[in-house]
């Protein structure tokens, strides 16, 4: 018969030992993950310059129609009232 | 009159001042305050700006839709500008979603594009947005194009609950992000980060709603100035220096 073992007894042990738990193939796996991160990054740091670049072109396209817009308003005007 | 512009110049600043100041934080907390996800590592930091302007895109789509409804209705020429202005950036924040999604992708599933449904139905939500901004563009006669416009805004917007169930109709491989009812979902930390950065881009979002808006009015502006101005006379010319004209 198969002794009943009390898992939730267990359970910090079994945490701590994952925490200490080495990586299987040691030095090459740390540089994999190394790479992995910086392949990661390089990803990240591409999608938040198009996220900034667009927004910043967006904003500057607005401001410009903006002032262009109220110079002709402001020429009308001026036009109208002289 | 006076009082009522000067409420509202002061809102506009508040307005760009809470958004200014939560922009940097939303940046904090997506780059340096919540933890990293064990699977995707750091390009998971991706959908912290890949979601909110999913949902800003989202917004966009629905006011324009509700606005081109009350066009339709009232035939308030406000209505209109509105749903154009909402139209305009919900295709400026799909474009993002559209960008970023890829580059998040490409490290996660391998490829930049598959025809994944959700993915198939956001691109088709935004080709519908681009033909009616090309629509608008173009029109020789205004208000027929607005009435036009209008069509497309209310029918694009019937993509959005494709869009949004599209993960559990057809159980595609897109991470399921927002989950209403049930466990799992997102880490506490990762949660309120969320949050933060939904905040930031709604608050960018109305910002450039309220610009976008002034425009509309300028160009209105500019357009009946110019319809009253060609009744004037030519002004006269100035002399050239050599004596002609």
């Amino acid at each position: 018969m198969i002794p009943a073992i009390d898992l939730a007894a267990i359970a910090p042990a079994l945490g701590a030992l994952a925490d200490q738990a080495v990586p299987v193939g040691g030095a090459a796996s740390s540089a994999a993950s190394a790479d992995a991160t910086a392949r990661g990054l390089r990803f990240l740091a591409g999608a938040y310059t198009i996220v900034w670049v667009i927004l910043a072109v967006y904003m500057m396209s607005l401001s410009i129609r903006l002032r262009r817009l109220a110079r002709q308003v402001r020429r009308l005007k001026e036009r109208l009232g002289g | 009159m006076p009082e009522r512009t000067a409420i509202l110049t002061a809102l506009e600043r508040l307005l760009f001042l809470l958004t200014a100041a939560l922009i940097p934080i939303g940046l904090y907390v997506a780059f340096l305050a919540v933890p990293t996800e064990e699977k995707m590592g750091v390009v998971q930091r991706i959908f912290y700006f890949h979601v909110p302007a999913a949902l800003a895109a989202f917004l966009g789509v629905a006011l324009c839709a509700v606005f081109s409804a009350l066009y339709l209705w009232k035939g308030d020429r406000a209505f209109d500008l509105v749903a154009h202005a909402s139209a305009e950036l919900g295709v400026l924040f799909c474009t993002i979603v559209l960008i970023t999604g890829p580059i998040w992708a490409r490290p996660v599933w391998g490829v930049w594009w598959t025809g994944e449904v959700r993915l198939t139905s956001t691109m088709i939500l935004w080709l519908i947005y681009v033909g009616y901004l090309i629509l608008r563009q173009n029109a020789e006669n205004r208000d027929q194009a607005a009435r036009w416009a209008a069509v497309v805004g209310i029918v694009g917007a019937l993509d959005m609950p494709i869009i949004y169930k599209s993960v559990e109709w057809w159980r595609g491989l897109h991470p399921k992000v927002l989950k209403m009812s049930g466990g799992g979902g997102l880490d506490p930390q990762m949660e309120r980060g969320l949050m933060i950065c939904t905040a930031s881009f709604v608050l960018l979002f109305t910002y450039l709603l309220v610009q976008r808006c002034r425009l509309g009015r300028l160009r209105d502006e500019v357009d009946l100035l110019e319809h009253l101005t060609a009744r004037l006379p030519d002004p006269p010319r100035r002399a050239a220096p050599g004596g002609i004209a």
